[in-house]
Formats: structure tokens, C-alpha cells, sequence
């Protein structure tokens, strides 16, 4: 049992292809993420009960539910039911990509929906009420004083959750996508050999992570560039100045 | 259309599906807490013959899917077993084992980064106490430096329980009994998946909000001698 690295770069097209399927799936949940979950936000943190309990109840489930089994419910299950497949959205839930979309932005969007409140109730009360006495009308304070600052108390909920999110894809060959893991198996099986296909998998897994991480940890520094530590040249003109 | 008096027979197989999954929990957990707790203090050290390969490790399985861990554990797993303890014996790995392998080597090292962030919150007098106790360094961990590490850490480990539990669900996917995959059966056999599937969710919807109240009672017990005065 070894590595063969003739077989690893043999494989590597095939592999890059179920790389693209697990980036492209990847990218257009995370979208749906990024639209969905403000609104649930401020659903689950309304004072209206009409709007707070249903957010409620859709965080619990969808959070508390593997996506394993949201994904067998989507894909075998609601299928018996006549009036799921007679209905205008059934292209969307017979096709094993929509299923997985829907399947996994359920289960993001629930999570990101406590990541966003927990980075809106993060703001200081107090930024929010001085602009409101400023006479800054509700909707632009949420949108450009609290809104801007949840999103950086928030980014390190937000990388963890997009990681984990990356990493959950690897679930979606059940419903016959074609992702890395899938591709990965495929040759496992065509040469029995399953640590080489599965191995180079797991690197390329990694690497996409780590970007990813690369990447958050950019986006971070930029938004807290105001806290960065001034350059050491600067600092001492500065002293010199002053003095 | 079958009556719900022939649906009995599929539900207590279900129950046998439940138990194998809170072994699964139970196993993955209690491994990852006892690994990941180690890791974590041998993190605090500084020497770099124990802190690269921790290094390397908490990447890793922190950079990989799960379900690509098991899948080599499991189908590469004997192989490697085989070569590394001789060729003269064949070694089986079962799906359960190397489910609970692979789910506890995965959360072991996020146990091992949460209990590293409690011990560096610890104040530095604790060690220094019992440092000047003269406290032998096990008894100084067992006895007063981890009761508090498990204090500081017990929000994330309850998460990951909670995270755990549902990983348990990919055991399925190599073809261990476990709660999903007799859903699965009993679904197509019946020709009513939707029942199956959304019973087997609502038992992990159940576990997960269980844990909440039991997590609170735990927190209270470790918390006891913490609460300021007058509140």
C-alpha cells in the first residue's frame, strides 16, 4: 500500500473537474447565504412574534438536521408526494444539483443566520442610539453604522462557517453530483487503489481551505487596517517630530 | 396502502439504528475529548519536536472533509495496518471503528484548540501555585489546572457534541446500520421515504436540543464557587 504518483497526476484532470463542481456548488450557496441570511436575521431578532417564531423554528430544524438526511429528505423524499412533482418547482428538486443547493443553503443559511445576529448584537448599543440622536434616520443607521461594523465583529464566525460549509460539500455525491469526493471515489474504484485518488483529494481540499483562510485573514486585516500597528519607520518620525 | 401496524417492525429497527449512533456519539466523543485534551496541553509547551507534527496535524484534519478521513480510514486503512505491523496478518476495519477513528481524529483536534485557548486564559498564578506547592505536574493538571481548562471550555465542547452527533451520520455512507441508513431502507421499502427521513431528523433535532438544558446543569456544577458575591 502505497502512494502512486503516476496515478495522482493521471488523475489530476478528473480531479481538477470535481474540484470546479465542489468551488461552483460552494459559490452559489454561499451567495444564497449572503442574501438570505440578514432578512432571517432580523426575522429571528424582530419583536414580532409573527416573524421571530417562524425563524425560530426554521434555525432549530435546519441547524439540528445532518445534511445527509436534509439531503435524502430533499432528494428521495418529497418526491412521493403528487403535488411536489405537479408543481412549478419540481426541474429544481428533480435535478440532483438543485437538490444539493437546496439542501446545503438551508443548512448554511440557518447557521449564518445566528453568525449575523450574533455579530449585529455584538455592535454597542450605544453607536446605534448616538446615531439615531444624531437624527440619522433607522434604516440608514442599520444599513451603513451597524451593518459595516456586525461585519467585522462577525468575520471570524463567517470564516469558520464558510470552512465548515466547504468542507460539508464533500457530502453532495449521494445525490449523484460529481464533486472532488465523487471523483476521487470513481477512481478508487476503476483501480482499487484508494489512497492515491483520495489522498491527492484531500490535498486539494486543503489547499482550497487554506486560500480560503489566506484570503479571510486579507479581508480582516482591511477592515480592521485602523488597529493595525503603524510601520516602525513612520513611528519614529513621528517621535522625532514631537520631539 | 400499508396500515401504520406494518410500519411497527421498521420503526424498532429504527431504535436498533439509534443506538449504534449514540455509540458512534458516545465513542467519538469521550476519544476526541481524552486526545484533543492531551494535544492541548502538550501545545503549551514550547519544544518544536512536539509542536511541528501538532502543527501539522490540527491542519490537517482541520483542512479536510471529514467524510474523505473516513473514506481513507476506511478503504485505505488495512492496507496501511497491514504494511505497517507486518504481512503475515490481514487486518479488517470495521465501519464502526473507523468511524469513530476517523470523527474522533477530526474533532480531537479542535478539542486540542479549544483546550489550548482555555489553558492560555487561565490565570498565571495558577500555574505558578502550584509550582511553588511543590505539586507533582500530573496531579497539578488532574487536580486544579483542568477542572478550570474544562470550565473556560465547555460552550465549545458542548458544541462539538452537538457537531459530533451529526458527523455520526456519515458512518452510513460505508455501510454501517446507523439511524440514517435504516431510514433510508425502511423509506424505500415502504415507499414513503418522507416519514422515515423526517423521523430519523427529528431525532437529531432532539439530541441537539436535549443537550442544551443538560450543558446548563453541567455549567452550573462547574461553575459552583464562581458565582461574585451578592448576585
Amino acid at each position: 500500500m502505497h502512494f502512486d504518483l503516476s496515478l495522482a497526476i493521471a488523475s489530476l484532470p478528473a480531479l481538477f473537474h470535481g474540484l470546479m463542481m465542489t468551488i461552483c456548488l460552494s459559490i452559489f450557496v454561499l451567495l444564497l447565504g449572503i442574501v438570505f441570511s440578514v432578512p432571517m436575521a432580523l426575522a429571528r431578532m424582530s419583536k414580532r412574534r409573527s416573524l421571530a417564531w417562524p425563524a425560530l423554528v426554521f434555525v432549530i430544524f435546519f441547524r439540528g438536521t445532518p445534511v445527509l438526511v436534509l439531503l435524502y429528505i430533499l432528494y428521495f423524499g418529497i418526491a412521493q408526494f403528487a403535488w411536489v412533482r405537479e408543481s412549478f418547482f419540481w426541474p429544481l428538486f428533480a435535478d440532483p444539483f438543485g437538490c444539493a443547493v437546496i439542501g446545503l443553503a438551508l443548512n448554511h443559511v440557518a447557521y449564518m443566520t445566528d453568525v449575523v445576529r450574533g455579530s449585529l448584537l455584538s455592535v454597542p448599543r450605544g453607536i446605534a442610539e448616538a446615531s439615531l440622536a444624531l437624527g440619522i434616520p433607522e434604516r440608514k443607521v442599520f444599513l451603513w453604522v451597524r451593518l459595516p461594523l456586525a461585519l467585522r465583529y462577525g468575520i471570524r464566525a463567517y470564516q469558520n462557517e464558510v470552512v465548515g460549509f466547504i468542507k460539508g460539500t464533500a457530502i453532495v455525491s449521494v445525490v449523484t453530483i460529481n464533486d472532488l469526493t465523487a471523483v476521487a471515489n470513481g477512481i478508487f474504484q476503476e483501480t482499487y487503489d484508494p489512497l492515491t485518488p483520495m489522498i491527492t483529494a484531500a490535498v486539494m481540499y486543503w489547499i482550497v481551505v487554506n486560500l480560503v483562510r489566506l484570503g479571510f485573514a486579507g479581508l480582516d486585516r482591511w477592515l480592521n487596517r485602523h488597529h493595525a500597528p503603524e510601520p516602525a519607520s513612520r513611528t519614529r518620525t513621528r517621535k522625532a517630530a514631537v520631539a | 396502502m400499508p396500515t401504520s401496524v406494518d410500519y411497527s417492525g421498521y420503526f424498532q429497527q429504527m431504535l436498533g439504528g439509534v443506538s449504534i449512533t449514540v455509540q458512534m456519539l458516545l465513542w467519538s466523543f469521550v476519544i476526541s475529548l481524552a486526545i484533543g485534551t492531551v494535544f492541548g496541553i502538550l501545545r503549551t509547551g514550547a519544544s518544536g519536536v512536539v509542536q511541528i507534527p501538532l502543527t501539522i496535524y490540527i491542519s490537517i484534519m482541520t483542512g479536510v472533509p471529514s467524510l474523505l478521513i473516513l473514506f481513507i480510514i476506511y478503504y485505505g486503512g488495512s492496507g496501511v495496518l497491514t504494511a505497517l505491523l507486518g504481512y503475515d496478518r490481514s487486518f479488517d476495519v470495521s465501519p464502526f471503528s473507523s468511524g469513530v477513528a476517523a470523527i474522533a481524529m477530526v474533532n480531537a483536534a479542535y478539542v486540542c484548540d479549544l483546550v489550548h485557548g482555555a489553558i492560555r486564559n487561565l490565570p498565571k498564578g495558577q500555574f505558578e501555585a502550584c509550582t511553588v506547592l511543590g505539586l507533582p505536574r500530573f496531579h497539578a493538571w488532574r487536580l486544579i489546572l483542568l477542572p478550570q481548562v474544562f470550565r473556560l471550555a465547555l460552550p465549545g465542547l458542548v458544541n462539538i457534541w452537538i457537531i459530533i452527533l451529526k458527523e455520526t451520520s456519515l458512518v452510513s455512507l460505508v455501510g454501517l446500520s446507523d439511524l440514517v441508513t435504516v431510514a433510508k431502507t425502511a423509506g424505500g421499502a415502504t415507499s414513503e421515504p418522507f416519514v422515515f427521513l423526517i423521523v430519523a431528523s427529528f431525532f437529531y433535532i432532539a439530541m441537539s436540543t436535549l443537550t442544551v438544558p443538560l450543558a446548563n446543569r453541567l455549567e452550573r456544577r462547574l461553575n459552583r464557587g464562581q458565582t461574585p458575591v451578592g448576585a
